[in-house]
């Protein structure tokens, strides 16, 4: 186990690590000190200045309802990355516990378990998340528990698988001998050794989590407007992509470096802790 | 080899065959937005009538000429009694419907008594339910009988739904379509394509067009990438949409005088919208020459106060509403709330714009305390599950005579009341108006329903807009005019 500082040092001795926590570390700073930085009114509309291309009043132009590209920009990403943390908060937790009580309880109740969450997995999650956010309505509070859950269904199968590495081990069985509980031997015995990878995989899980809440918003089922959102913004503008490219292409080069940023600092986290085959778990 | 070079030669050739046949049959294809969600109906007085489709299958006894007058179509001419309670009208001679029966008098009096059937719930209903009775005085001429005066009667017959369908046929006539239109139906599938074949035997003559196919494309952009893509000839356009079509010459984009318009319903039936201070404190705030500018770009409609009248309707009231935060924040604190107020609003992406009609009006009114929660419903079947269902929706109208909509939209029960509208000094203006035959009375009159409307209707509509269309450039015969002027037999393609 390498401490925090030393592990951050050799991910950034990769390029490929260097240039990922980059981006994350800009995309963060831009979300936080978004409110002080930007120039305009996000929600203003200017019938003055509609549709204008990039100019010194609007690095990144005016969308169709004359407001401000860039400081929709800028704001676009920090609902979304509230939404995203917390549900995957959720998925980590609730997927990592169920996975690891499975793998320690094995048997009937693990095998009857298992099959269920196939079932669920092989629902695609945008039916599952659509499904409920057309009966409760879309709101963010209602999304995080809905994202959180359908998110934790791939969770329980990492947790599960490596949690059984370690089982059967002699550390393990002496504490079954010892007569501890099976949560005890779940938190203290089981949790430290699979931490790792389980970390790695939370972090994966957020930029898929940070996606799917984007194609909510896209669809019209995420971010509610006028609250700007990269989603949101995209699928105002994709009709007018040949006549107004700027108003799209900002927010998709947001959205994609900041999922790029995330994917790259992971893999180089899971390099330096030597944990293999990312992303070969089944996703929902 | 020779036997595969053979073989090569002889795909070749049917090949060429085949698109000759397919270049020599003319196919007009247009989208079908599904907003009916698949109910589409071919009954032409139905709610969720496929007017599209119905306009070239069926006919009216009056039609409106280029300027929006009453002209001949199956109805040659029409006189009316001194007092306007009896129209004489004589039919056009020789025309038979789809199924090779006759047109006649007896055809004219099924339609007309049918739309009053209280089963059918037709909006219909609410326009034409003055027609008391229709008399066969022989074949070729009907006598409609009014329960109440009305001098404009030919105006409102010339109503898009207002079609002949054959006698005794309402039972099927939603899945036949059996009309005296240029085209008739072939295949019927409001959710995949419709079909419509042209009617040999139409009499103005032949249509120029072999078949019409109508395929549904719920999304409006999906719409737009279609006629982009050469997969339509036809289809509607939101401004900023004008200058991908602008420098091709494989279209030609018409920009025309319409009059419909984009509102918001708050439903009088529903709290808080129930009190009169709270709706019109939901219209007042806005600017509409700001939200004309900002949705349609300034020239391409006229700012109105909640009138549905468009603004070169004679009957129309000139009334100014500056935009009034202040005003509308007071009149929220005398309803009870000091603070503001919280809504929730119901909009589609079902036509181009329907969205950013409620982005605007979201900002507008947040300067009066109004704070706007956007919910975006499914485009399909919008109205039929949220519009009229839902405490406050986007609605989206095309233009009518102003006695025609004053009735249809906010009389006491008519079928689509949207905002469940209900006064009865109102309706009793309209009956009033009907009945008064001296022009400038009546105009006072209907000008009268309008500013109550103002006052304290649930509907807010902030202009009424130009119709924006795109046509492929070999498409002839549509003139920049509202769908249902367009004469469809006379509407050809012919490649450039």
């Amino acid at each position: 186990m390498k401490s925090g500082f030393a592990t951050l040092s050799a991910m950034l001795r990769q390029r490929s690590g260097a240039v990922g926590i980059v981006l994350v570390i800009v995309h963060l700073l831009i979300a936080l000190l978004a409110p002080i930085i930007i120039p305009h009114d996000a929600v203003a509309q200017d019938a003055a200045a509609i549709l204008e291309p990039p100019s010194f009043a609007h690095l990144f132009g005016t969308d169709r309802l004359g407001r401000d590209i860039f400081s929709r920009t800028l704001l676009g990403g920090r609902e979304a990355i509230v939404i995203s943390t917390l549900s995957t908060i959720c998925a980590m937790v609730w997927g990592c516990l169920l996975g690891i009580i499975l793998a320690l309880a094995g048997g009937r109740l693990d095998a009857c378990v298992m099959r269920v969450i196939d079932a669920m997995v092989a629902i695609p999650w945008i039916l599952l998340v659509m499904l409920f956010v057309a009966a409760l309505g879309s709101s963010t509070v209602a999304l995080i528990p809905l994202l959180g859950f359908s998110y934790g269904l791939s969770v329980i199968y990492l947790a599960r698988s490596a949690a059984l590495d370690f089982v059967a081990r002699d550390f393990v069985l002496a504490a079954q001998v010892r007569g501890e509980s099976r949560w005890t031997i779940a938190v203290t015995e089981l949790l430290p050794n699979i931490r790792d990878s389980l970390a790695v995989q939370g972090a994966m899980q957020w930029s898929w989590i940070f996606l799917a809440v984007s194609s909510l918003s896209f669809l019209g089922m995420g971010v509610a407007p006028p609250t700007p959102d990269w989603g949101q913004m995209i699928s105002d503008a994709r009709g007018i992509m040949r006549s107004a490219p700027w108003a799209v292409v900002w927010p998709m080069v947001f959205l994609s470096s900041l999922i790029i940023g995330v994917n790259l600092s992971v893999d180089a986290w899971a390099k330096v802790l030597s944990i293999g085959q990312l992303g070969r778990i089944p996703q929902p | 080899m020779i036997r595969f070079l053979i073989a090569a030669a002889l795909i070749l050739a049917a090949f060429t065959i085949t698109v000759t046949d397919a270049a020599a049959e003319k196919v007009f294809r247009r989208a079908n937005d599904l907003s009916y969600g698949g109910k589409e109906s071919l009954d032409p007085i139905s709610a969720n009538r496929f007017y599209e489709v119905n306009d070239m299958l069926y006919s009216r006894l009056v039609r409106q000429d280029d300027n929006g007058e009453p002209a001949p179509e199956l109805a040659t001419a029409w006189t009316s009694n001194a007092t306007a309670t009896e129209w004489t009208i004589t039919l056009q001679s020789g025309v038979t419907f789809h199924d090779g029966s006759a047109f006649d008098a007896a055809d004219v009096k099924y339609t007309l008594e049918r739309i009053k059937d209280p089963a059918l719930e037709s909006p219909l209903a609410s326009v034409l339910d003055f027609i008391d009775r229709v008399d066969v005085v022989d074949p070729a001429t009907a006598r409609i009988m009014l329960s109440k005066p009305h001098a404009g009667l030919p105006l409102l017959l010339m109503d898009y739904r207002a079609r002949m369908i054959p006698e005794g046929s309402g039972a099927n006539i939603s899945k036949t379509g059996i009309g005296t239109g240029p085209f008739k139906i072939e295949s019927y599938d409001p959710e995949g394509q419709t079909v419509l074949a042209a009617n040999d035997a139409y009499w103005e003559g032949r249509p120029k067009l072999d078949k019409v196919v109508f395929t549904a494309i719920p999304d409006s952009e999906a719409r737009n990438q279609a006629m982009l893509a050469g997969q339509l000839n036809y289809n509607t356009l939101t401004l900023d949409q004008i200058s991908q079509y602008k420098d091709n010459s494989a279209f030609s984009v018409q920009n025309y005088p319409a009059g419909g318009w984009f509102g918001l319903v708050f439903r009088t039936d529903t709290a808080p919208f129930t009190d009169a201070r709270v709706r019109k404190a939901m219209r007042i705030p806005v600017d509409r020459t700001e939200m004309l500018k900002l949705m349609v770009g300034e020239g391409n409609g006229v700012t109105g106060c909640d009138q549905p009248v468009k603004a070169n309707d004679p009957f129309r009231a000139p009334l100014e509403c500056p935009p009034d935060a202040e005003g509308a924040k007071k009149l929220l604190a005398e309803a009870g709330y000091p603070n503001g107020i919280d809504i929730e609003v119901h909009t589609a992406d079902l036509e181009p714009g329907m969205v950013q009609f409620a982005e605007v009006y979201q900002q507008q009114v947040a300067k009066a305390g109004i704070r706007v929660k956007l919910t975006l419903a499914p485009s399909d079947g919008y109205w039929d599950d949220v519009w009229m269902k839902v405490p406050a929706a986007i609605t989206s109208w095309s233009a009518r005579p102003a006695d025609q909509i004053l009735n249809e939209a906010y009389r006491t029960g008519s079928a689509w009341n949207e905002s469940y509208y209900s006064n009865p000094a109102y309706d009793q203006i309209l009956d009033k108006a009907r009945a008064t035959l001296d022009f400038t009375a009546a105009r006072a009159l209907y000008q009268d329903a309008q500013r109550i409307l103002f006052e304290e209707g649930g509907t807010f509509i902030p202009y009424q807009q130009n119709g924006l269309r795109v046509l492929t450039a070999d498409v002839q015969g549509v003139k920049p005019l509202d769908e249902d002027y367009i004469r469809w037999h006379l509407v050809d393609l012919i490649p450039k």
